[in-house]
């Protein structure tokens, strides 16, 4: 059969170039790999436990607040006359009013520092850009394996914090201007920053990866945005300014 | 205690293969298939680390299929596209591949070929790679490489013959300048 042909003239010479291949590749890092493995599964597995905990904890707080706090849509008592006379309170729907500063520290450990890339923001804890901000705390993490650790943090207030959005979410997926490098496992990035921010649905966050080799730019779990100086040297300013970074360090006015 | 532990971390059962024992034993012939696959070192041992990753957090079901290293395998594959998924924006390929040694005339025709082919498939998309890989290294039908691939029989087949086509068509031009 005609279209069968390419395929018996060349698939013994295909075959014959992969086994070649296949059998002259040397240098793999193979040790390890089972335990690598199971560490990873461990790690999830931790991850997802406290993110479940999060939700139970957050819903029962939510439960009891409701329960404690709001108002009943439906009139049935004098105390809900009287909640309802007095307005709708501070529990209200609401947007949060702007502050200047949360007064919240950095925490201390944090997703980022497990996770498997800067990109891996958790769902639903990303920033939507296009929500106004009232706050902003930048949390510098280092990052390396079996040695992470709050390395610096600052505070922003409402003003800084949007203009830091705003300066984000024009930014493309990618720069042009940065260096490609062909990566290595051992290229990970040392050290990346949190940025998070006040907002009317509470805490929302991008990561900021600067250093490494695997991925580049501000992430929030559904988008990415290149790396530029803009945005960076709004609040790279402290403790929260690196050194450097392998991609840092080819940018330029940050 | 810490036995059960393990054994309920990774899903193991009484007769089925232990994780780390699979690993000692296949991780070369899986490091190997990756290599092929990706044409990289980094990138294969990076997709054989993701693909042993969730073996590891199903190793109950794993170990009891037919042929636990063809379902890594699998996993291989999917970490591998993927993998390139993510990262292919940053890494273009070569339009054309190209020689990079004079043609031997001592009867090194073969590896002249052979270096051709390798060539040839690190400028192939990535479906269309682990298509021939799945095909000339793996030795899989249509069908199966239709499976894993999740696409119609008829696409795993083309992406081959396209392949081979575009093989053929970069054999014989060079065939034609070394006359």
């Amino acid at each position: 059969m005609p279209e069968h042909e390419p395929e018996q003239e060349l698939g013994p010479k295909v075959a014959d170039a992969f086994q070649t291949k296949a059998d002259s590749a040397r240098g793999f890092r193979s040790e390890g790999m089972a335990r690598i493995a199971r560490r990873r599964v461990r790690r999830r597995r931790q991850t997802l436990i406290t993110a479940a905990a999060a939700v139970v904890v957050a819903v029962s707080i939510g439960g009891v607040w409701g329960a404690i706090g709001a108002p009943s849509p439906v009139s049935t008592s004098a105390g809900d006359s009287k909640a309802a006379a007095e307005g709708s309170g501070p529990l209200s729907d609401s947007p949060r009013a702007p502050s200047q500063d949360s007064g919240m520290a950095c925490p201390q450990s944090h997703p980022i520092e497990t996770a498997p890339g800067p990109e891996a923001v958790p769902p639903g804890t990303g920033l939507d850009v296009q929500l106004p901000v009232y706050g902003l705390q930048a949390c510098r993490y280092r990052i390396s394996p079996g040695d992470p650790m709050l390395l610096g943090s600052a505070s922003f207030n409402a003003d800084t914090a949007q203009q830091v959005v705003d300066a984000i979410k024009v930014l493309p997926e990618r720069n042009p201007d940065l260096p490609v490098f062909k990566c290595a496992p051992s290229a990970r990035a040392k050290e990346a920053i949190v940025l998070r921010f006040d907002t009317s649905r509470g805490q929302q966050e991008i990561w900021v990866a600067y250093d490494g080799c695997a991925s580049v730019g501000f992430f929030t779990g559904s988008r990415t945005f290149g790396l530029y100086a803009a945005p960076l040297k709004l609040f790279m300013k402290g403790t929260v300014r690196p050194t450097g970074g392998i991609y840092l360090d080819h940018l330029k006015g940050w | 205690m810490e036995a059960a532990l393990a054994a309920a971390e990774t899903g193991t059962e009484a007769g089925a293969p232990d994780f780390e024992l699979f690993v000692t034993e296949r991780v070369d012939a899986l490091l190997r298939f990756a290599y092929v696959l990706t044409g990289d070192t980094s990138l294969a041992e990076d997709a054989v680390q993701d693909a042993l990753t969730t073996a590891c957090a199903r190793w109950g079901r794993v170990s009891r299929a037919d042929d636990p290293e063809a379902y890594v395998k699998r996993m291989v594959v999917n970490a591998h596209i993927s993998w390139w998924r993510r990262f292919r924006r940053r890494e273009a390929p070569a339009a054309e591949p190209t020689r990079t040694a004079p043609p031997s005339v001592d009867g090194a025709a073969a590896r002249a070929d052979a270096e051709a082919v390798w060539a040839l498939c690190s400028t192939l998309p990535d479906k269309q790679r682990a298509a021939v890989v799945l095909r000339f290294y793996e030795e899989l039908s249509y069908a199966e490489i239709a499976g894993l691939l999740h696409c119609a029989e008829a696409t795993a087949r083309s992406h081959v013959h396209r392949a081979l086509a575009s093989l053929k068509d970069t054999l014989s031009k060079e065939g034609a300048e070394d006359a």
